[in-house]
């Protein structure tokens, strides 16, 4: 019996701007199918992470794999990933209909392959009725809502969601929380980077965390707050503000 | 609100001009590009440029030194001056760089007054890195010839008003344009042809007025030439400022130097009352509520890069600001509507020409000339979405023919059968498809060169507007590429040596191709291996 590779691999994996370094010397693994939370502070590196592992810059040094594929093999590597970025990526111009129709038309899959599911996730995000408005005159929520079926539309290996949940109203937060588990159950990795500690322990299968360029803890969320609190009282924040405050602390 | 002009608003208003000159100057000092560009400009237009008339000042202060004043040609060098100082300040009203983000900023920090104040006088100091340098070397030329330093001293003291009231008078027009722009209620399509139809009309108004003038027209002529063309006012200005050497003053050019000196200030006032207007006001979006999505019609379903040249062309139509950087071809053609004035046969012999040549510069700068720059808001997207970038380079080419072959054909064809032969208008249209086609993969190439993710203020939009070198190295180049065509043509249809036209031909398409195909391939290469680094 072999094991089944991970979705995500890195090995030593580096970032560096002129004298900055960003990223440190990565080493994480991530299986596949699981929800894998990636928090830090402001400036940790989280985003340069998730940009070099979905081909979007180049690392300094060290390696990335994602579903098998290195992560500077751009070429190959989009076709099993799916990217919501922080600022949704959509053109004002078109209806929100035809961005995912143009989103489609990039990775050369008909519409028609792609639309009972993309029309699915914009229905379950309350997204239908606003299908054919121009995106320029959404608000922040609903250009978040049409970036994320934009992403996992076409049913993607691996996505990395960096902070999905910005700009939703609670319902709409909820669902999309519901939607990413949903990904996870169908063997979609999903990569998610937040700030907000309860949704990742809520449907997280894994946490890392990411301090000054450096991952200082890994694990399940239950395995961080156990860490964190001898009194059984802490959750995830309390292990968070820990981490961030004493990043020296070794998680077993 | 109160826009009261006070002490700490004066001193809220220097923080502001300081901080956006550092920011300008680390901005050009930060990339070697930048750096040579605007030393570049300071170097053509503040010291080559005026040195070429370098003659002129010498000899005007060889005539202010010896004989009767020469109030004509200071009129003259006035009005330039006025003019100058016009274009620059209208161009300083009508492009309010980032006032999105400021507003916010000014409706909970600082003073809109200050704002305004502050801008004001961050966009009168960088014309005035052009402008002093070639008044300078002007002066110099008059102190050459004048022996001395009076003279120049006195036309120093004519100058500064003139470039100061023409600074507000045409930073008043901008603004008035830029509010008109922002308060009408139309579509943006309909803005645009009001905005091109405005420019004709200003533009072909002064034809017909110079026309009326240098030509001897009518009564009308006379009137205008006698009191504002050659600078008469202005004349009478100078007789008050050259006193100290001898002119007779003349009662207009008291009330000019009056009106000049109260002008200043009023002007001042109204122009950045307008503008702490604009900056405290709600705007409106220019989106459209609702909206229909469209299906890719049949004609660009063949191919996933012509899907893809659709959504540009829909873009577009929704929201033509994304051709804002093609206004300079808008001149060109202008220039092209000047002359049809002075001579309306012109626009049946030459243009199906211009058409066709128009037609092809414009399939290749409509979306080419900054493949990727303009998207850059939504490159994580494209990047991660596309094995490779071509298909995105080959969606914008062909959205860029389409548009381009519509003026090249739609407009030149029809136009060459009034005058010429079928087989004439047969060659022009396939010479037209040609030149539209490879026109698209040299402005790739070029903008794959020179990719500009920076977000400036051209025509009153903000947008990542490709390299200006690359667009009039484009342009003029597009021009010269386009008049070889033709002239290959005529001789292939004028019977010319066979074998020459042949070989004429074989070189053009050779070279055209190879430069179009070499563009392609560069661009694609360029943008494949492209990351978020490279913005």
């Amino acid at each position: 019996m072999t094991t089944p590779s991970p979705a995500i691999s890195t090995r030593d994996l580096t970032k560096r701007y002129g004298g900055t370094t960003a990223v440190d010397g990565l080493t994480f693994e991530v299986p596949s199918g699981v929800i894998y939370g990636f928090l830090g502070p402001n400036g940790a590196g989280k985003t340069t992470t998730m940009r070099m592992l979905a081909g979007l810059v180049e690392p300094t040094n060290g390696d990335g794999f994602v579903a098998g594929t290195h992560c500077t093999e751009r070429r190959r590597l989009v076709d099993h990933i799916g990217l919501l970025p922080e600022e949704p990526p959509l053109y004002g111009e078109l209806t929100a209909r035809e961005q995912l129709q143009f989103a489609a038309d990039l990775r050369d899959i008909p519409w028609e392959q792609v639309q009972e599911r993309a029309l699915g996730l914009a229905e379950s995000l309350d997204l239908i009725d606003d299908l054919d408005r121009r995106v320029d005159g959404f608000s922040k929520g609903m250009k978040q809502k049409t970036a994320f079926v934009q992403a996992v539309q076409h049913d993607p290996d691996v996505v990395f969601l960096d902070e999905p949940t910005s700009g939703l109203d609670p319902r709409a937060a909820r669902t999309l929380r519901e939607l990413i588990v949903e990904l996870a159950a169908a063997d979609t990795t999903v990569f998610l980077s937040t700030h907000i500690l309860p949704v990742v322990e809520e449907i997280a299968d894994r946490v890392g965390v990411l301090y000054d360029g450096s991952l200082v803890s890994e694990g399940s969320p239950a395995e961080l707050t156990a860490a964190a609190g001898g009194d059984g009282e802490a959750n995830l924040e309390d292990a968070f503000l820990e981490l961030t405050d004493e990043p020296a602390v070794a998680w077993g | 609100m109160t826009h009261t002009l006070s002490r700490s608003t004066l001193r809220d208003a220097w923080t502001l001009t300081r901080t956006e000159l550092r920011t300008y100057v680390r901005h050009v000092t930060g990339e070697t590009r930048q750096l040579v560009g605007v030393g570049f400009m300071v170097l053509a237009f503040g010291i080559l440029f005026p040195l070429t008339f370098i003659g002129s000042a010498v000899a005007f202060g060889e005539a202010l030194a010896t004989g009767p004043v020469p109030l004509g040609a200071a009129g003259v060098a006035f009005v330039v001056v006025l003019s100058v100082a016009s274009y620059v300040g209208a161009a300083g009203g009508l492009n309010q760089e980032r006032v999105g983000q400021i507003g916010p900023l000014v409706r909970t920090s600082i003073p809109p007054l200050a704002v305004s104040l502050g801008r004001f006088a961050n966009r009168s100091l960088q014309a005035l890195a052009i402008f002093v340098p070639a008044t300078l070397v002007m002066l110099g030329g008059v102190a050459v010839g004048a022996g001395g330093l009076g003279a120049p001293l006195l036309v120093a003291v004519a100058v500064v008003p003139l470039f100061a009231v023409g600074l507000v008078g045409g930073r008043i027009v901008g603004d008035i344009l830029r509010y008109a722009n922002e308060r009408l209620q139309v579509s943006l399509w309909i803005k645009a042809v009001l905005t091109i139809g405005l420019m004709v009309v200003i533009f072909v108004g002064t034809q017909l007025l110079l026309n009326s003038q240098y030509e001897g027209g009518g009564a009308y002529g006379t009137v205008i030439s006698g009191s504002v063309l050659p600078g008469q006012p202005l004349q009478a200005f100078a007789s008050v400022v050259f006193t100290p050497l001898g002119a007779d003053v003349r009662p207009l050019g008291l009330v000019v130097a009056g009106t000049t000196l109260v002008a200043i200030p009023i002007g001042l006032v109204v122009a950045m009352r307008l503008e702490t207007r604009m900056l405290v006001r709600d705007l409106g979006s220019d989106a459209a509520g609702a909206t229909q999505s469209h299906g890719v019609p049949h004609l660009f379903e063949v191919v996933p890069s012509a899907r893809v040249a659709w959504r540009y062309l829909l873009r577009t139509r929704r929201d033509p600001r994304m051709l804002a950087h093609l206004s300079p071809l808008l001149f060109g053609a202008m220039g092209m509507a000047g002359s049809v004035v002075q001579d309306p046969g012109i626009a049946l012999s030459l243009g199906p020409a211009a058409a066709v040549i128009a037609g092809a510069v414009l399939a290749g700068g409509a979306y080419g000339l900054n493949p990727l720059g303009d998207d850059r808001d939504q490159l994580p997207l494209l990047l991660t979405s596309t094995p490779s970038v071509g298909i995105v380079l080959r969606g914008r080419m062909i959205a860029g023919i389409v548009l381009g072959l519509v003026v090249a054909v739609g407009i030149g064809a029809p136009l060459g059968l009034v005058e010429h032969s079928p087989a004439y208008v047969l060659g022009q249209s396939v010479l037209a498809v040609f030149l539209a086609t490879v026109s698209t993969g040299i402005a790739v190439g070029l903008g794959a060169v020179v990719p500009k993710f920076e977000r400036r203020e051209y025509m009153s939009v903000e947008r990542a507007h490709p390299s200006q070198w690359a667009m009039m190295g484009f342009f003029f180049g597009g021009l010269v590429v386009g008049a070889i065509g033709f002239v290959l043509l005529w001789a292939t249809l004028s019977g010319e040596s066979i074998l020459v036209v042949a070989l004429g031909w074989l070189t053009y398409v050779a070279v055209l191709g190879l430069a179009a195909g070499g563009g392609y391939r560069y661009a694609v290469s360029r943008m494949d291996a492209f990351t978020l680094d490279d913005v």
